[in-house]
């Protein structure tokens, strides 16, 4: 059995790469699963689905907590400390990260101790999609990594998008990009032969739960609030980029922004909090004299701590 | 592939169901927009209406069901608890309403994914209820609980259970049943005691007083539940030779000359079966049963499947607070009776859809073979691990409580 994990943010296609996967390994005859899990349905936060391929009926369900193949969509989660995509990945697994940067560079840079490919495909989307949408792209990656054919990617992508969208242009550009994908990543480095080892895993003790007064055991949260060190920064895929020979100071752009991420300096022009701006571009949007453009993020490393 | 929220809104477009009030509730919604986009866009012919509250829907599901018209609904966890107070109405209405439940954890704290205890909580309502464990199951026993809930000697709603999360929206293979043969197995309803007709009036769901009559009714609801039973054979037997699937009220599996048993429902008992395959294969003559049809409660098919047996594991995925698996007293009560009867233990595992890894399942099992050895059941154990107790200080940690 392969199984698969997809990682990316809400809104950039995860549970819809999964389908894809699974719908084109059903196509070619095996027995699939696929499966997203997500907590509150909201733009930006982490998203993980899972793909199961088998050739006997499968006999698990949910979360794959030791996955064979991991394919992070998007780079920044790496460094996100409650994501940990990588978790649980096997001795000999695959990780395929949505990068520009090189297999090197990404394992040197997130110290990743296991195969690993790259292939920047928010780029690819923008180029043939005209969007940062990444589902039909990442399954076309996952699809040849497992060996599918063509042909049943080609009909998942159909499949699938067909029940979301009615754009036939759109359609046949995410078929087009699904197999661009399909057939970008290095085949060479696809040939690792995978060890399914299906108990690798230290053993887990049951242990008999002791009582805890209410104080500890009560679902209330004593320490003080932490939403700041939640750096909502690495949410973006462009970032408002502030050209201030334009800026009339109006404040529109203070007003307009839906997270209060737009301070004032000392001299009163506005700039951007980018630990925690989340790449809306309302900014961009809404500014009357062009003082605010958009530059697409390429590095996470860049974009922490700026 | 389907969801099985999706599987379950075929199941409820092949019944070509007349009436669908609704109210979205995470994670039942998926449902009902399926459901909307297809009366939307117009292959599917029934009333859609979006209501204020699961009180309300409810409300107006059973009094559609009380004109004669085939309705069905759907919620979850909180919403199924708000609704609550008309689950008993309805089902004293003796009407047939299919009503999907997807089981969700109950706050507080609250949570997402699945656990049982929802839709126990409405096991002494009157409502029948059936459990499933696959996305091809779900569809399926929609259809075959508009057939039991119709049978003049049944006439009361249903419940169809499935998994938050890993059923409704896990994806896998399902064969869609063709219309027409779905109309051969679940002809139009005809009610004879509940429907709408100007020229014969009637007044429903009278007021008594002096408890002779309510225990009258209330007794009948019980004696139609009962009789549901056998009904449910029949609808079974018919729908295998339909569609050639078979789902009796319980499932067994590797069963037959096992020692040891795990007794389980819903999706995670295909987890179960997984480790039940792995114990074959250590040599440990290990079978799993799955209870599909919780109400009525099928006592006599229970016994046959674990009468004998040296010991049985009921793996409660709800916890009565204060007295533990509600499934384990269920079968503790069936079985005292019983000359030959299991040593029977109880675990509570999968809460809030806490994951059972084979290593815990490994842990039951062994627990079945020493207690089979000294002769002792113990107590009611919870399923958890240091690891994922090492987590819970982690999170204490944060949370200040350190």
């Amino acid at each position: 059995m392969y199984r698969l994990r997809f990682h990316g943010r809400g809104g950039q296609g995860a549970r819809v790469a999964s389908k894809v996967l699974g719908t084109a390994a059903f196509l070619d005859g095996y027995y699939a699963q696929d499966f997203p899990l997500y907590g509150a349905e909201r733009r930006g936060a982490p998203v993980a689905a899972s793909t199961r391929i088998a050739e006997d009926p499968i006999m698990e369900r949910g979360v794959i907590p030791e996955p064979d193949i991991v394919i992070v969509m998007d780079e920044t989660l790496l460094q996100d400390p409650l994501t940990m995509p990588l978790s649980g990945l096997k001795p000999g697994g695959i990780v395929i990260i949505n990068t520009t940067n090189s297999p090197a560079e990404a394992k040197a840079e997130y110290k990743i101790n296991a195969n690993v490919l790259t292939l920047g495909i928010t780029k690819i989307g923008l180029d043939m999609l005209g969007m940062p949408i990444l589902s039909t792209l990442a399954g076309g990656v996952a699809a040849r990594i497992v060996g599918l054919s063509e042909d049943s990617l080609t009909e998942a992508v159909k499949k699938v998008l067909s029940s979301i969208i009615t754009d036939k242009k759109l359609l046949d550009k995410n078929v087009a990009a699904a197999l661009y994908c399909f057939n970008a990543i290095t085949p060479i480095e696809t040939k690792i032969e995978l060890k399914t080892i299906d108990t690798n895993k230290k053993k887990s003790t049951v242990i008999s739960l002791p009582f805890e007064p209410a104080a500890v055991s009560s679902p209330a949260i004593n320490a003080t609030g932490n939403t700041p060190l939640r750096m909502t920064g690495n949410w973006r895929v462009f970032r408002p980029a502030w050209n201030y020979e334009a800026c009339t100071r109006c404040m529109i752009c203070v007003a307009r922004c839906p997270d209060g991420c737009i301070l004032i300096n000392e001299d009163g022009y506005p700039y951007t909090d980018y630990d925690n701006c989340k790449g809306c571009l309302i900014c961009v949007e809404e500014c009357p004299t062009n003082t605010l453009g958009k530059v697409m993020e390429v590095h996470a490393k860049k974009v922490i701590g700026n | 592939m389907l969801t099985g929220n999706a599987a379950a809104a075929w199941g409820v477009r092949l019944a070509e169901v007349d009436y669908i009030p609704v109210y979205p509730i995470t994670p039942q919604t998926e449902i009902i927009e399926t459901l909307a986009g297809w009366i939307s866009n117009g292959v599917m012919d029934s009333r859609f209406v979006t209501m204020d509250s699961e009180h309300s829907m409810l409300t107006a599901a059973g009094s559609a069901s009380a004109t004669g018209a085939r309705a069905f609904t759907a919620t979850s966890s909180q919403g199924l608890l708000y609704g609550f107070e008309m689950l008993y109405a309805v089902a004293g209405w003796r009407v047939p309403l299919v009503m999907v439940n997807v089981s969700r954890g109950l706050s507080s704290p609250i949570t997402l994914e699945p656990d049982h205890n929802d839709v126990l909580a409405a096991r002494d309502t009157g409502f029948l209820q059936i459990h499933c464990e696959t996305c091809q199951e779900v569809l399926d026993s929609i259809l075959m609980a508009y057939r039991l809930a119709e049978d003049e000697r049944v006439l009361l709603p249903i419940f169809v259970n499935l998994d938050g999360f890993y059923l409704s929206f896990t994806r896998e293979p399902v064969a869609v049943p063709d219309v027409e043969q779905v109309r051969n197995f679940l002809p139009l309803y005809q009610p004879k005691h509940a429907f709408f007709k100007a020229s014969q009036p009637m007044a429903q769901s009278a007021a008594v007083l002096g408890g002779s009559s309510y225990s009258y009714f209330k007794y009948q609801m019980h004696m139609a539940s009962q009789n549901a039973l056998a009904v449910y054979k029949e609808v079974c037997d018919e729908f295998e030779t339909g569609f050639g699937r078979n789902y009796d009220t319980v499932e067994g599996y590797m069963l037959d000359d096992a020692d040891y048993v795990l007794v389980m429902t819903n999706s995670f008992s295909t987890l179960g079966k997984a480790a039940v395959k792995a114990a074959r294969e250590r040599g440990i003559k290990a079978g799993l049963l799955r209870l599909r049809l919780l109400r009525p409660f099928p006592v006599a098919d229970l016994k046959a499947a674990i009468g004998g047996k040296k010991a049985v594991a009921v793996i409660d995925q709800n916890i009565s607070i204060g007295k533990g698996g509600i499934l384990h007293s269920e079968i503790a009560s069936c079985l005292y009776n019983e000359k030959h009867r299991p040593l029977l233990l109880s675990f509570i595992a999968g809460l809030g859809g806490k994951n059972i890894s084979p290593d815990e399942f490994e842990f039951i099992i062994t627990k079945m073979i020493e207690g089979e050895d000294t002769e002792d059941a113990g107590t009611a154990q919870l399923i958890y691990t240091d690891k994922e107790w090492q987590e819970m200080g982690r999170l204490k940690g944060m949370a200040g409580k350190g």
